[in-house]
């Protein structure tokens, strides 16, 4: 997106998130390395008072957490300075956007199980020291707990029939007390024989049952066809 | 429940031994664990670290996790374990206190290799995460910085190892 002065920059309403106000809106993130595009997309430099900051344009076709934002969630828990655990980063498109948004103090453990989109990763996160690589199988957290801490938020699009019991055991090992979840769920990955609205509520019953409180679901409509988006809170303190 | 008294903790900065100084503070259900964790001033109150080793080099950590993510002890790992914790009073008799460890498999290895009595169950679980939410705080000398930067380094040659030693690998480029 070129255009100097036409286009302007303003704060979306989820922090580190930002809308690009130009021939047509776009959402877009900070670059924290500013003059690389890490998948191809297009960046957008504006000048502040003498300072020069860049935004990467964020695709909501190719994120679902881009698809979610758009599609109006109500918050996606993740914010400059959040620790957040991503499992089923591929080859790290979302996750740099997810890095921009947390920033330089926040952490990115983005947990990928293929070799050939992890290496993708791993490059991508060289340039990025808030990216944390893990390649290894997201159903097994022991075998990467030693390079894990707490977090405040875990991200999950691993697309496995088993989700919902991936990111309870992962939440059991790395989520705080009253963090979040969000999670994109692909309703053909779980279940192709029934509509797609019976497996969202199945799914949100099995997280029910694993100490989760969902709040929010919404279907990523017109990005993705018959995927939701649920967002909820882990352990959260029982209403007095 | 046996009396568990020692949790070891894996850090990509290195072994942690904790004792636990006041079982019957902490709790016996996973409920009330859970409400001691979330307060570090209790929390500290009824855990002690014991002992800390830190790796000393890349190389080293690397070992280690390697180790640690399949279930298999190293001989640092049994060293740090043999050195911290209280001996049996006599040979042959059975030391009173339990390890409480995360991972069953690794659990087995520790008990085999030792003779330690090694548990693993929802209660360790359970302070273990207490431990990783606070570790900086147990560990006077290390800070988050410290801890974030040895995460990073160590999951970049794990990674990276994972990636490059990989056989099936079917991206072979044909420049």
């Amino acid at each position: 997106m070129r255009g100097g002065a036409k286009v302007a920059v303003t704060q979306h309403r989820h922090e580190g998130v930002y809308i690009a106000r130009g021939k047509e809106d776009a959402l877009c993130t900070k670059n924290m390395v500013p003059g690389e595009s890490v998948y191809g997309e297009k960046r957008v430099s504006v000048e502040n008072e003498g300072d020069k900051v860049e935004y990467r344009v964020w695709n909501p076709f190719r994120s679902k957490l881009g698809a979610g934002i758009l599609g109006g969630l109500d918050s996606i828990w993740m914010k400059p300075g959040s620790k957040v655990l991503y499992l089923g980063a591929a080859s790290g498109t979302t996750v740099s956007h997810v890095s921009d948004i947390v920033g330089p103090e926040g952490v990115v453990y983005a947990v990928e199980f293929s070799h050939r989109s992890g290496r993708d990763l791993v490059n991508m996160a060289k340039k990025r020291p808030n990216i944390v690589p893990i390649i290894e199988d997201a159903r097994h957290p022991a075998k990467y707990r030693m390079i894990v801490g707490m977090v405040d938020c875990v991200f999950a699009d691993v697309a496995q029939p088993d989700q919902a019991r991936i990111v309870a055991i992962n939440s059991h090992y790395f989520l705080k007390n009253e963090g979040h979840f969000v999670i994109s769920i692909k309703a053909n990955c779980i279940d192709s024989t029934v509509p797609a609205e019976a497996v969202f509520a199945r799914e949100v019953k099995k997280l029910q049952e694993e100490n989760f409180k969902p709040s929010e679901q919404l279907t990523l409509e017109p990005y993705e066809r018959d995927h939701a988006i649920v967002v909820g809170g882990y352990r959260m303190p029982k209403k007095k | 429940m046996s009396k568990m008294s020692f949790v070891l903790y894996e850090s990509a900065s290195g072994y942690g031994l904790f004792e636990l100084v006041a079982l019957d503070e902490i709790g016996t259900k996973a409920k009330d664990v859970q409400k001691t964790i979330s307060d570090l001033s209790r929390f500290s109150k009824v855990m002690k670290l014991k002992a800390f080793q830190p790796f000393t080099n890349t190389a080293g950590a690397l070992e280690e996790i390697n180790a640690v993510s399949e279930g298999i002890m190293t001989e640092n790992l049994k060293d740090f374990l043999v050195r911290n914790l209280p001996k049996a009073s006599k040979e042959g008799k059975k030391a009173k206190f339990t390890l409480g460890m995360i991972d069953a498999k690794l659990a087995n290895a520790v008990q085999e290799g030792t003779g330690l009595k090694c548990v693993c169950d929802e209660i360790v679980g359970e302070v273990l995460r207490g431990v990783r939410n606070h570790l900086t705080h147990f560990i006077k000398g290390l800070s988050d910085m410290d801890l974030n930067r040895s995460q990073l380094s160590l999951a970049h040659s794990y990674s990276r190892a994972k990636v490059k030693f990989n056989v099936n690998k079917v991206d072979n480029m044909i420049i």
